[in-house]
């Protein structure tokens, strides 16, 4: 079976619009969660977020996308980050065109983002906005269908918070059962009223930074963004440049309750032993793990305990999330980012915020920058619905 | 390959629990809207909290795992998930100005709820996702399957699909042109050719392995392409075909996704023009309306006709001479997403 080997990313978030920004953000602990600027929503002034300081007007003129192209914000953010990705890998237009180039896309917001708009649509008697074919989930991969002209298998998934953990679990399995040669993958959500009046209806989202791991966290701070990969085949990649390699996945449900997991971790663990064996690996052989990690009471208990009953005493790990906010369907494809630059650079990236440990779990997260001997690094992604997915990525 | 065993519709018409097309029901409003079933398995206080489009996925699916061995997971296509949910919580937004908000409709709204709910109640801790690719949301939940097949032969899954008719959907899609302007009948569906069709929702269940052993059917092939080019479209069709091995002799039926909508007409033309005069042809979408999921129910619609040996008259466009084995579903969705699925009859083998 060919080895899915990682040939080029691309990245933006609130540390960064490229692959280099974002990294040099994660070494110098340059978070990027602060007070809104550009979203107008009523809790502007009150809850934090990953922003990207970026209008979509700006976004719209930098991607010479039609002015009249219905493209919503999150469909911009996944324009970006897709560009730089495919370029990085360098991919031909031939390439991208020939039915075994597959794209594979994750949102949870999806054009939901333009709430007013939509609200106003859904009402309407007469004349639509022009995005009434731009709201749903696919919107945001097609824009990206449309700008590549790729005709082969492509998806969008909707996993809740792993959603593109899942997307690049999906595109691994079309390389590995032969219905694609290369696939791009990845996720993007922007800020939308509808998520954040929704977290907040839930009550867990921080009026301050969010703190992952830290005994006194109060809940996360929503983000936006966008991340995308190229995987291809092995024996396809020769002479390329290889970052990593996708060596194993596990998706299982916690099925626990709607919108909180189980109290012994089930989902997070049997997703994290599922991914170890798929990659012949023994726990111990992890060097990092880049949590799931938002924030709230619940998840990072219950990670802990999961990452407890798997590892005994886990290795180096810590939440990006931290930086960036919780992106959401974003936030798999951009910690998959994270995860390989760690590998290539051989280093690993802290916690924000964190100051005293877990009573009942003790673990005490990574939170300085550090250099060291990097084989194999862990992701999680957790969603509402119990949906865990864990993915690990191997020095080549 | 992926073996089908037992199938759940929950359509518009009559397929639910027992199938009887004989009768059409009617449109209402370029509507086709589903009569919901008494969810018998369902604790009326779970069954409160649910959207619509939870309560046909857990209604349809929970009797089609009694009594069977747990699959090893749970793999759905829908494009919207509970989007009536998603708009009665935004219009809280809007109306109390985004200020003390319950939590309800949020939580219910997520297209990840169904697949979510059904492995909640049946405590299922496998495989469990969500695709919403649009016209090709169920395709990929099938394709999903199958792969994960191909990998283990041994496993079982549950697959699926379901979208729901909104008041706001409905409003929206109308606004972008997709609904006839003039309110017509479903049975006149294809009667003349304009723009526009009429809507629809369903959800389709069934439970699918790598084994034969009380199979009803089995999924060949299944491709899919984005592509406005009916030229390229029926090229990549024909090559499926002949790469599946059916190009010497065409499957005996297209199941065909034609909507009365003038604009995708050439799309099915193309198919059509694959078959010869002994291959029948059949439609549906009088019977299901249109929605993002509704080749699903020409999939169920092609088990039906595996199973019972007979095509109901009501979905006959073309009665063909042959013996029906083989089935094509052709699926085109607003003229650029297509879906090519094979099945195929296991009781007969060539």
């Amino acid at each position: 079976m060919s080895r899915i080997m990682i040939t080029g990313m691309g990245i933006i978030s609130a540390i960064g619009n490229s692959v280099a920004e974002n990294r040099d953000s994660l070494k110098n602990k340059r978070g990027g969660i602060s007070r809104l600027e550009f979203y107008p929503t009523a809790y502007a002034g009150k809850l934090p977020c990953g922003e990207i300081k970026i209008s979509s007007e700006t976004f719209r003129e930098k991607l010479f996308t039609h002015p009249d192209s219905a493209i919503t914000r999150t469909g911009l953010l996944v324009l970006h980050a897709a560009e730089e990705a495919v370029k990085d890998s360098g991919l031909t237009p031939d390439q991208l065109a020939f039915r075994d180039t597959a794209l594979v896309g994750a949102t949870t917001v999806g054009g939901m983002c333009l709430t007013d708009e939509l609200f106003r649509d859904a009402h309407e008697r007469n004349y639509g906005s022009p995005y009434t074919s731009s709201y749903d989930y696919a919107s945001v991969t097609l824009a990206a269908q449309q700008r590549f002209g790729i005709t082969g298998e492509i998806s969008t998934i909707n996993t809740a918070c792993s959603s593109s953990a899942n997307a690049i679990l999906y595109g691994a399995r079309l390389i590995k059962r032969g219905y694609a040669k290369r696939v791009i993958v990845g996720g993007a959500d922007s800020l939308a009223k509808f998520t954040i009046n929704g977290f907040n209806a839930l009550n867990i989202l921080s009026s301050g930074l969010c703190a992952p791991f830290d005994r006194n966290r109060n809940g996360l701070n929503l983000g936006e963004g966008s991340a995308f990969l190229v995987l291809e085949r092995e024996e396809d990649v020769k002479g390329k440049k290889i970052y990593a390699v996708l060596s194993g996945f596990g998706n299982s449900n916690d099925a626990y309750h709607p919108s909180s997991i189980s109290p012994e971790g089930e989902g997070p663990y049997l997703s994290m032993k599922e991914a170890l064996e798929r990659a012949k690996l023994k726990a111990d052989e992890i060097s990092y793990i880049n949590a799931h990690g938002t924030g709230t009471e619940n998840n990072d208990e219950t990670e802990s305990v999961a990452m407890q009953r798997l590892f005994g005493t886990p290795p180096p790990f810590a939440s990006t999330k931290s930086f960036t906010g919780h992106t959401l369907g974003a936030s798999g494809a951009i910690e998959a980012v994270y995860s390989v630059l760690g590998l290539m650079h051989q280093e690993i990236y802290p916690s924000l915020q964190f100051s005293e440990p877990i009573l009942s779990t003790g673990l005490i997260p990574l939170h300085d920058y550090r250099q060291q001997a990097v084989r194999h690094v862990m992701s999680n992604s957790f969603g509402f619905g119990g949906n865990c997915t864990t993915l690990i990525f191997s020095k080549p | 390959m992926l073996y089908i065993h037992k199938t759940a519709c929950i359509s518009p018409q009559q397929t639910h629990p027992e199938a009887d097309l004989n009768r059409l029901m009617a449109s209402k409003n370029n509507m086709l809207q589903i009569t919901e079933p008494v969810y018998a398995d369902i604790p009326p206080g779970v069954l409160r909290r649910m959207g619509k489009a939870v309560r046909l996925s857990v209604g349809a699916a929970l009797p089609l795992l009694k009594n069977g061995p747990a699959p090893d997971g749970i793999i759905i296509g829908t494009a919207n998930g509970g989007i009536e949910d998603c708009i009665k919580f935004l219009n809280q937004i809007i109306e109390y100005n985004e200020g003390l908000l319950t939590p309800g409709n949020f939580v219910q709204s997520t297209s990840n709820a169904p697949a979510a709910q059904i492995a909640l109640i049946t405590k299922n801790k496998k495989y469990n996702c969500t695709h919403t690719h649009r016209g090709l949301a169920f395709e990929n939940a099938l394709l999903d399957a199958i792969m994960q097949l191909e990998e283990n032969v041994e496993n079982s899954y549950l697959v699926g699909s379901v979208d729901e008719i909104s008041a706001y959907n409905f409003n929206i899609d109308r606004l972008a042109g997709c609904f006839r302007e003039a309110v017509i009948s479903n049975d006149k569906l294809f009667e003349t050719p304009v723009a526009g069709t009429i809507a629809g929702e369903g959800c389709f269940m069934m439970t699918v392995s790598g084994k034969a052993a009380g199979a009803e059917a089995r999924v060949v092939a299944l491709l899919t392409i984005h592509s406005t080019d009916e030229n390229l479209v029926r090229n990549t069709l024909e090559q499926f075909l002949h790469q599946t091995g059916f190009s010497e002799n065409a499957p005996d039926l297209l199941i065909s996704g034609e909507n009365g909508d003038s604009r995708l007409q050439k799309y099915y033309d193309a198919a059509e023009s694959l078959f010869p005069e002994t291959a029948s042809i059949a439609r549906f979408k009088h019977l299901s309306g249109e929605y993002c999921t509704a080749s699903s129910f020409g999939f169920w619609l092609g088990t039906e006709i595996l199973r019972t040996g007979k095509i109901p008259g009501i979905v006959l466009k073309r009665e063909g001479s042959r013996r029906i084995e083989r089935i094509l579903i052709y699926n085109c969705f607003r003229g650029l997403q297509h879906g090519m699925i094979l099945l195929e009859s296991i009781i007969h083998t060539r």
